[in-house]
């Protein structure tokens, strides 16, 4: 199994070319087709007050963006990847779902693909709601970036997000699995796969030196298979242990390994209060991390 | 100060004071005709700007009483107007009708009819919003659609509303000002009338299209669904809304200021309750029922954007005409006399004009005619009691004509919008009118005032 198809929903925000161009490398991986899905908000045609509808700006919007993804479409037919667009008037969401269900894609791309400032979250409203309500594979581009490190302003693309993915396992092991199973997707396209697990306050708790010592041998050897099934489908992984809030944990280990992008279980679907809070883990590396994310349902 | 120790507001006013009010509800005729893309991006400026016109010299001149009323009509008239309307939008919003029906004259007349009879119970934008879309796609193969939306718009946006407070905003104005929740059931037999000849020319007209484009209409490819209602219990909340609205016309708790404004209880409780309703029935109704019922806040965020504005440049409007023949508009007031007067010009005034602000104004003229200077809800009884036949009128001619063009009633909009949307060619403000509203409603109108205002 590999990722045949992809769904790329877009707005032509500033860099959604180079964040489309970013994902061609799949092809080494098995992608064949990627399905362009542009929505055209009703907001913007529809309900004029006490009016009606605005056909041809309709019109107009369709063919703008006709011609802009049938651009997109000659890059794509170069590189030997099919395309098709779809051009909906509707809401975001509602329309990425209904595509993605309908064209059976292996993946949807979700995120903001331009520039994202510091003081943003690298999360946007539209990526929320697709990461809480979808059950897919979810890959959340980020390839621009400006965040904050050592109190330095830095600037971060991240053009080959594939190439070094950490992978987040522990927890739920089932979830953990289908993470697993997920990279081995991308084999082709992954050099190297960074496993990383974290032990958290709780299991340290009261603990003698002799039991941490035990401890972390357990986490290695239950993580260790992980490593050995990446192995054995042709990507090299090695595992890193971490330890204190994951959160804090995750981040500074793909920065030290030098990661290109984290993967973890999506735990933000269906999780009512949580995502409420915006508790969930995976939410949380989502909204804070500067590399993309592929959330695993 | 004008009012309780000097001068009445109203007689002081000139005809000036309504330049406002008309330049508010000529945006909202003419803007969406000749600049809709334009009116689309700045409705809400053109709102704010009318509104500024009219308050900012108003509280430079009267102070203290123009901003009592000012904040009356916000807190009295406009925000349980909204709160009406937010309630029956979100708890209809939330019901989702499901599979597949097949566009024949009867299914189509059967939809109309259930949709008027919806309509006095979860108002004519509720039921336009429940209906529309299965209608359109029962009938996606049909050729000649544009008819079938126009009747719609007549029936399910407009007439079926005229029995109960719920059904069309005029009314439910009428009832925050005094007229009980079931005293629009005296317009049963008018709404019957209207009903009964508009569904035989509409049976008629889908008839002569249906055998013109049988032979010729494409097999459905869809596999059929059964028909079915996603988020039923939603009509639990229906019915509660029910019971709060009549629950406020029913107690007398007292009343309570807020900011200086003299409020009854029981409206208060009712608005508190009809959020609660729709705060309930958006938790408890799946979301994915709204997705699929391409539900949006959107045309309920523009109508209470809009309405903030005509409610506000209304205000002098209102109050000259409550003066009756003391005020600016007496040679109105006198000249529109007798009750098919009434019925006509608030029709007329509603088709191109929002009809709720066009009923709110005849109700205040009528007030200031008979009953000039006696309190709201008193002189409301008192024209029941003495003079209901024009209640009636401008009450039906506020209803009935809403449906005679585009801007007559909100939902006609949002009806429009969705059939063109959905590739349902919808003539043109005048098309409407030359081909659909003359030709049909007038002579039916004309049974109404013979038969009735006569």
């Amino acid at each position: 199994m590999s990722i045949e198809k992809i769904l790329f929903p877009t707005k032509f925000r500033e860099l959604a070319f180079d964040a489309l161009d970013s994902l061609t490398v799949l092809k080494e991986a098995g992608l064949k087709e990627i399905v362009f899905l542009h929505v055209i908000l009703r907001e913007d045609v529809g309900f004029v007050p006490f009016g009606g509808y605005l056909k041809k700006e309709e019109e107009k919007m369709r063919a703008e963006a006709r011609i802009r993804l049938e651009d997109w479409q000659k890059t794509l037919d170069e590189k030997g990847i099919k395309s098709k667009i779809i051009i909906k008037v509707g809401r975001p969401v509602h329309e990425m779902i209904h595509a993605a269900e309908d064209e059976k894609v292996d993946m949807i791309v979700v995120g903001r693909k331009k520039r994202i400032d510091i003081e943003n979250t690298f999360i946007g409203s539209y990526t929320h709601k697709v990461i809480t309500r979808i059950r897919l594979m979810t890959f959340v581009s980020k390839y621009m970036v400006e965040y904050k490190f050592d109190n330095a302003e830095l600037t971060k693309v991240n053009d080959r997000p594939f190439e070094t993915p950490l992978i987040t396992v522990g927890g739920d092991e089932e979830l953990s699995q289908r993470a697993v199973d997920s990279l081995k997707k991308f084999k082709g396209a992954v050099k190297k796969a960074i496993v990383f697990f974290n032990i958290d306050e709780k299991m340290m708790d009261e603990k003698n030196k002799a039991e941490m010592e035990q401890l972390k041998e357990e986490c290695k050897q239950k993580c260790g298979k992980y490593c050995e099934q990446l192995g054995a489908a042709g990507i090299e992984a090695e595992l890193h242990l971490g330890a204190g809030e994951i959160l804090d944990e995750i981040l500074r280990v793909s920065r030290e390994r030098k990661a290109s992008m984290i993967v973890a279980g999506n735990t933000s679907e269906h999780r009512f209060l949580e995502n409420l809070l915006h508790r969930s883990i995976s939410y949380q590396v989502t909204k804070s991390s500067e590399l993309p994310v592929l959330l695993v349902p | 100060m004008y009012g309780a120790h000097g001068p009445d507001l109203g007689e002081v006013l000139s005809l000036w004071a309504i330049v406002p009010f008309a330049g508010m509800l000529l945006s909202i005729a003419l803007f969406p005709l000749f600049a809709p893309k334009f009116w689309h991006s700045h409705f809400g400026k053109i709102s704010v700007f009318w509104s500024l016109v009219v308050a900012v010299p108003f509280l430079v001149l009267y102070r203290g009483s123009a901003l009592y009323e000012f904040l009356h009509i916000v807190l009295a008239d406009y925000v349980p107007f909204i709160i009406i309307l937010v309630a029956l939008y979100a708890v209809s919003g939330n019901i989702l009708l499901r599979g597949t029906l097949v566009g024949t004259p009867r299914v189509n007349t059967c939809i109309l009819v259930i949709g008027t009879l919806l309509a006095s119970w979860m108002g004519t934008t509720g039921a336009s919003m429940l209906l529309i879309r299965p209608f359109l796609r029962a009938n996606s193969q049909r050729k000649n659609r544009t008819f079938m939306v126009v009747f719609f718009i007549f029936l399910v946006a407009n007439v079926g509303g005229s029995l109960t407070p719920l059904g069309d905003p005029p009314l439910f104005l009428g009832f925050l000002r005094g007229v009980p929740f079931f005293w629009t059931f005296n317009l049963v037999v008018q709404m019957i009338v209207v009903v009964v000849v508009l569904l035989v020319i509409y049976f008629i007209m889908d008839s002569y299209f249906y055998r013109k484009e049988k032979d010729g209409l494409p097999a459905y490819k869809e596999e059929k669904e059964p028909l079915s209602i996603e988020g039923k219990h939603n009509f639990i909340f229906l019915v509660c809304i029910v019971g709060a609205v009549l629950m406020s016309g029913m107690l007398k708790l007292g009343e309570v200021s807020i900011f200086g404004v003299h409020r009854e209880i029981e409206g208060v409780i009712r608005d508190g309750l009809l959020l609660l309703i729709a705060f309930l029935s958006m938790m408890t109704t799946r979301k994915e029922i709204r997705d699929d019922n391409e539900f949006t806040w959107f045309p309920m965020q523009e109508v209470a954007i809009l309405f903030i504005g005509i409610f506000l440049t209304m205000m002098p409007c209102l109050k000259i005409l409550q003066a009756g023949e003391k005020g600016a508009l007496s040679v109105l007031v006198k000249t529109v006399e007798e009750p098919y007067h009434y019925f006509w010009v608030t029709g007329i005034l509603s088709s191109f004009l929002d009809n709720a602000p066009t009923y709110l104004t005849f109700l205040s003229g009528l007030l200031g005619k008979f009953y000039s200077g006696a309190g709201g809800h008193e002189a409301v009884m008192n024209l029941i009691s003495d003079k209901e036949i024009y209640l009636k009128a401008i009450s039906a001619g506020a209803v009935f004509f809403g449906a005679f063009t585009y801007i007559g009633n909100a939902p006609n909009f949002m009806v429009r919008s969705i059939a063109e949307e959905t590739g349902t060619e919808m003539p043109s403000f005048f098309g409407y009118m030359i081909k659909y509203s003359i030709p049909v409603l007038v002579p039916v109108f004309g049974i109404i005032t013979f038969l009735f205002y006569l």
